[in-house]
């Protein structure tokens, strides 16, 4: 919330907008709206996560009925009675639809149209390239697991955010930085790298998604406090569950083989996760585009579904590409203006981990197998291409039977 | 043909998150890099030598929407930011509001994206006109 604030004041502050940037967003003329608009930035701020779930993305989208997001869960609540009271309690009053559109964004508010001045805000909270939410959870990310990976100058980023008039020959707003922040929007951009490199996709952290994904599976759908197999969608039951009630049953399940999810509990509260069988090698791309997965199915058929799991991480673009105003007021795209940017590539991933149990026998069985299993699934991908067009980006393909036996 | 790419109207024109991260998987694969070929504009895609490898190894899916790649690459491969933005829009707004009159879309054109002139947005609904009845035959219903 306090960094939004300050973006608004910084792009909104006369000295930094220019005339023609003030003809094609009249809000920005308009010193009536502008506290209005400040008003709402701020309350979307505040509410932007406020639809998460227990341990936030682990389970999100196994665990939530089809079709329902934590994003659709934060607008349920920013739209219910209850805070619509508060919103029209506000002075001025708030419209709820301004604080979805900027808590959510283009991209998760499909449904609703954005004037060019609510998707430049909206990108205040939520753009991929200098959005606070961004800047928010690598900084607090990088303060809790103790590393230094995702520190940088935020505040010189956010005090050269400007409103530019043009970009590539269109001459839509967006927004953009002066170019005395483009080292510290680099200095972002290798955060997040370096953050989802070493933290965020560490096999160790993926693999315990898994593990609480398959508890989570288990206790929900065997009836012990949700029996709709699902999180509950309704905003009582959604504000009812948070991680203290998913960390008691942990602790329970952990200790009672009879409760739902005991093995994934166990292998949670007493560390023995499951190992990393096979990491992703490029050269083994060149063979089959998804490696992991070949290899994953494989194990599966060798050592039983229960045994194996696969992670396949969403890729993450970071190099993004937002414009940037010169010295001499011409604006380029920042992937020309810095080497830097210009040069970050995202970074396929995919995880194969086995039972700790059959982790011997599994590196002998797959280093006899490898070449042969990547050989042969990658001479059936011409013949499922044809039948299934379109590829996905899906990062995980897993089973639902989480429990062993 | 439909590549199950789900667009909103985003900045400079339709825009698909989707595809967006379906571009930086082929990225990450080592099929596509980013290269600056007009200094003042933005990156472009291009296929990388390990692409012609992979593409070697699917040609029942290469051949099959081989002739709609180029029917796209041939019709808007050399245009700018400025003529697709104007262009995809025009293209939207036949696509997903059924509006029947050039006169109607290009004002909604406008109202969509201002800064476009209404000369501009006219010529432009006219445009997308011609290039869908040019792509009729390439469409795998009229095949």
């Amino acid at each position: 919330m306090e960094l939004a604030s300050r973006a608004f004041e910084v792009i909104t502050k006369p000295a930094n907008v220019t005339d023609e940037v003030k003809g094609l967003l009249p809000d920005l003329g308009n010193a009536d709206a502008l506290p209005y608009w400040k008003h709402v930035l701020r309350m979307a701020a505040l509410c932007h996560d406020i639809g998460h779930l227990p341990f936030s993305h682990a389970a999100e989208e196994e665990l939530l009925p089809k079709g329902w997001t934590h994003e659709r869960l934060s607008r349920l609540l920013i739209e219910s009675e209850e805070m619509r009271e508060i919103w029209d309690n506000m002075v001025p009053p708030l419209k709820p639809k301004h604080i979805v559109k900027l808590a959510l964004g283009a991209r998760k508010a499909k449904d609703l149209q954005f004037s060019r001045w609510e998707t430049i805000l909206s990108e205040i909270i939520v753009g991929d390239a200098f959005g606070v939410d961004r800047v928010d959870y690598l900084l607090r990310d990088s303060h809790h697991t103790g590393v230094a990976y995702g520190k940088f100058d935020h505040y010189r980023l956010i005090d050269e955010l400007r409103i530019l008039p043009s970009f590539e020959g269109s001459t839509e707003p967006s927004l953009g930085i002066n170019g005395g922040g483009i080292y510290s929007a680099e200095a972002l951009a290798l955060a997040r790298y370096f953050m989802f490199s070493q933290v965020y996709y560490h096999p160790i952290r993926l693999i315990y998604d898994h593990h609480l994904r398959d508890f989570l599976t288990a206790w929900l759908s065997k009836g012990t406090l949700l029996p709709e197999g699902t999180f509950p969608i309704d905003i009582e039951g959604h504000l009812r569950t948070t991680d203290d009630e998913v960390n008691a049953a942990l602790r329970i399940a952990a200790s009672d083989p009879e409760y739902p999810g005991h093995i994934s509990a166990r292998c949670i509260m007493r560390h023995c996760h499951f190992k990393r069988l096979y990491e992703r090698d490029p050269q083994d791309a060149k063979l089959n585009s998804e490696p992991g997965a070949a290899i994953a199915m494989a194990a599966k058929r060798e050592f039983g579904a229960n045994a194996v799991r696969y992670s396949k991480p969403k890729v993450k673009n970071v190099a993004i590409d937002f414009p940037v105003c010169g010295p001499d007021g011409r604006v380029q795209p920042a992937i020309s203006a810095s080497e830097t940017l210009s040069k970050l590539q995202p970074t396929a991933m995919e995880f194969v981990f086995i039972d700790p149990e059959l982790k011997a026998k599994a590196k002998s069985w797959l280093d006899r197998n490898r070449e042969k299993i990547l050989a042969a699934a990658g001479e059936q991908e011409d013949e499922e291409h044809e039948t299934q067009p379109k590829s996905s980006n899906t990062h995980v393909v897993e089973p639902r039977n989480a429990e062993k036996g | 043909m439909d590549a199950g790419f789900d667009f909103i109207l985003y900045r400079h024109g339709p825009f698909s998150f989707d595809l967006r991260d379906e571009l930086s998987s082929m990225q990450a694969d080592g099929l596509l890099e980013l290269a600056v070929k007009r200094e003042g504009y933005g990156p472009t895609y291009v296929p990388t030598q390990f692409s012609e490898m992979f593409l070697e190894r699917f040609p029942k899916t290469t051949a099959r929407y081989m002739k709609q790649i180029r029917f796209i690459a041939d019709e808007l491969g050399d245009k700018g930011v400025a003529e697709l933005e104007r262009l995809a829009t025009a293209f939207f707004i036949a696509h997903r509001e059924r509006i029947a009159s050039v006169a109607l879309r290009a004002q909604r054109l406008v109202e969509l994206k201002p800064h476009i002139s209404l000369p501009d947005a006219r010529f432009a609904c006219q445009q997308v006109d011609s290039l869908i009845e040019r792509a009729r035959p390439f469409s795998p219903r009229e095949e």
